[in-house]
């Protein structure tokens, strides 16, 4: 399959060991598009949009930043810790300047279900309404999103 | 025949149409893409470089000895080898429109791995970058501080020796590997103090999902070829006897383990104090080290502090390095602040050393966190 | 293109010409260069770099690859070897375009450069040369033929991105999503081009 250029250049940045050493994509054997499809219909589904979905990550993100390390509670299910790293990450699609390394992992101790949040990962969801591929480790799959984060009312 | 005859014109007519492109485009490599010796005026004749055109800016640079940071290696992702351009700078291209803000681009800086030179260029550059070398080394000692950070001690080998002043960094080469296509370099401060001319050591903190840092926990083994280039960075300790405050966590530690090591051997008695944040007692390293100088240093003063809940024993401060620093610091006009961490917490130190006193000009951190 | 009834050489030109761009859309009724419009086409600005390039090099390789047939194949009885030499003239031809059209314009250069390589490999470009051979057609014909099938290989891209960018907008069952309604769109397109096709007799 061909490629736009410009999409070629955004799926060469994904790929393991440019930006990042696994890469953004993961295991996923789907095409871009078709993530992107899914995951806008998967939140679509959820009643809610990208923007808020990155808004409400982007809350819990900055709270835990401000733990420095110690767990934090995210309402009064969750636990969030934040685990630095220096150094900055470039957007993969470009043009969005760079983001802070380290990450946020978000858990729900009861059921032992997790999430791992980054500020790159959380501005892609906004933006670019990009969930990463199944497999990577900063995957967020916009079920799993609801159920810990209760989008959508639900 | 006919066979015969058949089979010689086809192979004449593709050897001479495939020949004919190949000469074609010789000739086009060789008139339309060469685009001959350049100069390149560094900082208004500071220094005058005779190049051959045709290759990226920041390639052509580094053939030259002159290192630009960059972090993807050229590859137009990182946006680190910015470089102003005052003369001779070709349209902005689409690669770098992505990675230069409005005000970027009306002072003329260019992304140097996607400016072809192609015809005579006039850029400035901090000077700094001119003593930036490209160095190999030996992997000499590797030792875990903690689980998760670990402390390289390189020996010099190509040159043998480096000058550089406490808290600058280097760029160390991951070379590529597993999926990795084309090295990747990464900045680390170095710790070691500048009197040990012959090595550099560097604190590395395990990244999930980092290239270099992966290739440093699983690959890289002592008696290893390593390669770096440096020194870069702008952060040091500023002139005069100011009361200083250094506040660090994790791999932070790095800069001012040089810093303090430095000060000791010059005798500097100058008045500092040493906030250095962690969760648990796990994550703390070089305790015994500091307390040591901490008694030969009588200025100096270390405090570790740690915010996890679960620290049964620890006797020292506790809570997060934020809320010590505001109970341990009255005032702090007359002083100056020294950050190195992740961007969190060197956000969160900012806002407290202002709420301190502490004028924002007189705070120094590294760029790169 | 000897065809005594086609004497009056300008009418001849603009009957190749027309014919090439819409009764026979290379795209459109012959469905060659399909892989790129499906991807490309989601974009407006990237379809008219696309097509704008396309045209440009059918254009060219057609005339150069018409002289080579008509003043060497033919003439030694080799056009079974039409297919592989048209296919290195085209990849020689797009690199040399790249080589210069940097040189001299950098602002073309960036709009059109990247569409280059993705081109070499637009079987809408080989189809032209091998559509032209078929018909006799000479060298000027051939250039008139490989401007109208670019042209009107651009023409279909740029109607396609000018529906989808509509489509953004529309709510397509999710099964259709992609390809699929863009399929079903070129078929629609494609129905309305073949209405041309009594008009014009090439």
């Amino acid at each position: 399959m061909e490629h736009d250029p410009h999409l070629q250049r955004v799926l060469d940045r994904m790929r393991s060991g440019v930006l990042s050493r696994d890469g953004f994509l993961g295991t996923d054997p789907r095409p871009l598009e078709e993530v992107l499809d899914a995951d806008r219909s998967a939140v679509a589904a959820l009643g809610t949009t990208h923007e808020e979905v990155a808004a409400r990550l982007g809350e819990v993100l900055d709270k835990a930043r401000a733990g420095l390390g110690t767990p934090i509670r995210i309402g009064d299910r969750l636990v969030a810790t934040h685990r630095e790293a220096m150094g900055r990450i470039p957007c993969p699609f470009g043009g969005c300047g760079t983001f802070p390394k380290g990450e946020v992992e978000l858990t729900d101790p009861a059921t032992g279900e997790s999430l791992f949040l980054t500020a790159l990962g959380i501005h892609m969801v906004g933006k670019h309404g990009f969930y990463q591929g199944r497999g990577s480790r900063y995957r967020l799959e916009p079920t799993a999103l609801g159920r810990l984060m209760q989008l959508g009312g639900g | 025949m006919d066979g015969v005859s058949f089979v010689l014109t086809s192979t004449v007519v593709v050897a001479a149409t495939c020949l004919a492109s190949a000469v074609v485009l010789l000739i086009a490599e060789r008139y339309l893409a060469n685009y001959g010796p350049c100069t390149i005026d560094i900082n208004q004749g500071s220094k005058k470089l005779e190049v051959r055109g045709g290759k990226p800016l920041l390639a052509t640079l580094m053939q030259q000895q002159i290192f630009i940071p960059s972090a993807c290696g050229g590859r137009g992702t990182c946006a680190y080898c910015k470089v102003k351009i005052t003369d001779g700078a070709p349209p902005i291209a689409p690669t770098e429109l992505t990675l230069l803000t409005d005000e970027e681009q009306q002072k003329n800086v260019r992304i140097s791995c996607q400016v072809k030179v192609r015809n005579d260029l006039a850029i400035e550059i901090p000077e700094a970058l001119f003593r930036v070398k490209q160095f190999t080394g030996v992997v000499e000692r590797m030792r875990d501080l903690t689980h998760d950070i670990r402390e390289l001690r390189i020996r010099l080998v190509e040159p043998a020796a480096i000058e550089f002043t406490p808290g600058q960094y280097v760029q160390l080469e991951a070379p590529a590997y597993g999926d990795n296509p084309e090295p990747v370099y990464r900045a680390y401060s170095i710790s070691s103090p500048p009197s040990d001319k012959g090595h550099v050591e560097l604190i590395i903190r395990l990244v999930p999902n980092g290239i270099c840092t992966t290739w440093v926990f699983t690959m890289l083994k002592e008696g290893d070829e390593v390669r770096f280039n440096g020194p870069y960075g702008e952060f040091r300790l500023a002139e005069g006897d100011a009361e200083m405050v250094w506040i660090a966590g994790g791999s932070g530690m790095a800069p001012f383990w040089g810093m303090t090591r430095h000060m000791r051997e010059h005798n500097v008695q100058r008045p500092c104090t040493y906030f250095f944040g962690a969760v648990a007692q796990r994550d703390l390293f070089f305790t015994d080290e500091f307390h040591d100088l901490e008694k030969a240093m009588p200025g100096f003063r270390f405090v570790p502090a740690l915010s996890g809940a679960e620290n049964d024993g620890w006797t020292g401060e506790k809570g997060l390095i934020t809320q010590v620093v505001e109970r341990h610091l009255k005032d702090g006009s007359g002083k100056e602040g020294y950050l190195c961490g992740s961007s969190g917490m060197i956000d969160a130190s900012v806002k407290i050393l202002k709420a301190k006193g502490i004028p924002e000009d007189r705070i120094f951190y590294d760029k790169f966190t | 293109m000897t065809d005594p009834s086609h004497a009056g050489g300008a009418a001849h030109l603009l009957v190749i010409l027309v014919s090439a761009a819409l009764t026979d859309n290379i795209l459109l009724t012959r469905f060659l260069g399909m892989c790129s419009f499906l991807a490309i086409s989601r974009q407006m600005k990237a379809s008219v770099g696309l097509g704008l390039a396309v045209t440009f090099v059918t254009t060219i390789t057609c005339a150069i690859n018409a002289a080579l047939y008509v003043w060497v194949l033919r003439p030694y009885g080799l056009e079974s070897l039409q297919l592989i030499l048209f296919i290195v003239v085209i990849a020689a031809f797009v690199q040399f375009m790249e080589m210069l059209i940097e040189r001299l314009s950098l602002g073309l250069y960036y709009a059109l450069g990247i569409f280059l390589p993705l081109i070499t490999v637009n079987c809408a470009v080989l189809g032209a040369a091998l559509f032209m051979t078929n018909r006799n057609y000479g060298v000027t014909e051939g250039l008139v033929f490989g401007f109208g099938s670019g042209f009107g290989w651009m023409l279909a891209i740029v109607l396609m991105a000018g529906i989808r960018e509509r489509l953004k907008t529309a709510r397509i069952p999710p099964a259709l999503e992609g390809p699929g309604i863009t399929l079903i769109i070129a078929g629609i397109i494609a129905l309305g081009f073949v209405g041309f096709s009594g008009m014009v007799q090439p």
